[in-house]
């Protein structure tokens, strides 16, 4: 009778969080890809040597074969990492996870934190002279998005609303300690009183307006500002956030 | 015919959630409802006290929840009002001892029982036992003090409201929602020492149902085990009679918000 007991402590079985590399593929390139990455893991060998990594499909224009995505995952693995799930996409994505017996990583937060993570494979698209064929994706061109996410009445204190790929309008206050977030531009027709992130994918273009501004933090494309007193000239008033080079700017509306 | 829940939460602990469901249930029991009101908070069981009936508790909320006892053992009938009855807390359990088809029973118990409202009053916090108390509400009073953090678990008890709950998942139409601002003191409101009524319901974004001012007399029903309400010459009790009407639809203006106006006699000799 004690077999269940004995087998019940041979594990925990727990959801933790780790850290976990994103490479976000913009072109199918093996090659180019395997060139980056040994580049990035001779250069930060501690870091990358043998890191898991996640590959992040989800900005290429169409999903791959089977085969070409076998030769960008052999490419992470001939670079010195471990590619151990894919990244969140679609349900084509699910069942490409599925041909792959690879883990589907979900909800994996490096989608919206281009600064966090994402290491790999983000710059080289730009920098290499690319193949004329492949078309490339610097950051979700306009033509990407569907429409606009609209989410009506107050985002609660602990709430988060993330619009994927559009803008999100809010007509309502976005509570203390609650998160607005979208790709696109933030439109919020109340009080700001909590974090709002644009551009999350990466698009400097994006702005957030708001008509009653007292923001906790305000972030357009990995550029925060945290307001730790809310400029006077700026309390209560209706605003717009957006970026000049690497300078996150408010003004009044 | 199904008795209507009211679940009496905050998140944040000490702002008044039992004084309000005592004086809630009391409240609906005088205007003539059949009510009963349950202690969720199992393990720190308190409403019992303020009910005044600690002493006639033999079996309580877990007991029903797990089968050990009827609904008809455990409801305590109320000795000022015999449509009023409480369903005390076990204080030797923990939230665990609940479970959520136990909690559907018990409420689908008193609704064949003929009850016509039942009064939820949640422990603080987030977790399982504030869950279950709001799980299956119809309407939610949301008790909130005049101070910031008060107010910002208010404002995350009001999201959960919105989404955990039967009728959130179900689709069915939400939940409604009354703010009741408790510990209001107009005199340290108007030195800008405590959050006015106005600052609450522009944070919230809803308006309050009602206005309980700061009052010893609460302490005292407490200590006592009378609801505040039933002591119709105290502010508190007036104050929460007023809540218990507008609850059931009726309009009354708010009272004891202002600062009271000294009279002639005390402005010319002080005092």
């Amino acid at each position: 009778m004690n077999a269940r007991a004995e087998t019940a402590d041979a594990c925990d079985l727990r959801f933790g969080q780790v850290g976990i590399a994103c490479v976000r593929v913009r072109r199918v390139d093996a090659a180019a890809l395997c060139d980056e990455l040994e580049r990035r893991v001779r250069a930060a060998p501690q870091m990358f040597a043998r890191a898991a990594v996640v590959l992040d499909l989800s900005h290429l224009p169409g999903l791959p074969d089977d085969g070409a995505v076998d030769a960008l995952l052999e490419a992470v693995r001939s670079a010195g990492m471990l590619p151990v799930g894919l990244a969140y996409g679609t349900s084509e994505t699910e069942a490409l996870a599925k041909r792959m017996g690879l883990p589907l990583i979900a909800k994996f937060r490096a989608a919206y934190e281009p600064a966090a993570a994402a290491p790999a494979a983000a710059q080289p698209a730009r920098t290499e002279p690319a193949p004329p064929p492949e078309p490339i994706l610097s950051a979700p061109a306009a033509g990407n998005r569907q429409s606009t996410e609209h989410h009506i009445g107050a985002v609660r204190s602990g709430q988060q609303v993330y619009a994927r790929d559009c803008d999100l309008i809010v007509t309502g206050t976005v509570a203390n300690g609650a998160e607005v977030i979208a790709d696109g531009n933030i439109h919020i027709y109340g009080g700001l009183r909590g974090r709002a992130m644009a551009g999350a994918q990466g698009d400097e273009k994006a702005r957030i307006f708001v008509s009653g501004f007292r923001a906790e933090l305000v972030a357009i494309a990995g550029q925060y500002r945290v307001f730790e007193q809310i400029p006077p000239e700026l309390e209560g008033q209706s605003v717009q956030c957006w970026l000049e080079g690497e300078k996150l700017l408010i003004a009044r509306l | 015919m199904t008795a209507e829940i009211i679940v009496v939460t905050s998140g944040k602990g000490g702002v008044g959630k039992t004084t309000t469901s005592a004086s809630l249930a009391t409240g609906l029991a005088m205007a003539g409802k059949k009510t009963a009101v349950i202690d969720f908070d199992v393990g720190l069981r308190n409403l019992d006290l303020i009910m005044g009936c600690e002493r006639r508790v033999v079996y309580d909320f877990v007991n029903v929840v797990h089968g050990e006892a009827t609904l008809k053992q455990s409801l305590i009938k109320d000795k000022r009002y015999d449509n009023l009855y409480v369903l005390a807390a076990s204080q030797t359990r923990d939230k665990d001892a609940l479970t959520m088809e136990g909690v559907e029973k018990v409420l689908d118990g008193l609704s064949e029982e003929g009850f016509e409202y039942v009064v939820c009053d949640s422990p603080a916090g987030i977790e399982k036992g504030a869950h279950l108390a709001m799980y299956f509400a119809d309407h939610a009073v949301v008790v909130v003090n005049p101070e910031v953090s008060s107010v910002r678990d208010s404002d995350r008890i009001l999201g959960l409201l919105a989404s955990k709950t039967r009728r959130a998942e179900k689709g069915e139409p939400p939940i409604t929602q009354h703010l009741l601002l408790t510990r209001y003191n107009p005199a340290r409101v108007a030195i800008g020492e405590m959050l006015s009524v106005k600052d609450v319901e522009e944070i919230l974004g809803i308006e309050v149902v009602g206005v309980i001012p700061e009052s010893e007399n609460v302490l005292t029903a407490s200590n006592n085990g009378i609801p505040v309400i039933v002591d119709a010459n105290s502010q508190a009790g007036q104050a929460y009679s007023d809540t218990v009407a507008r609850i059931l639809g009726e309009e009354r203006p708010l009272r004891f918000v202002d600062v009271p106006k000294k009279g002639f006699l005390q402005r010319v000799f002080g005092g």
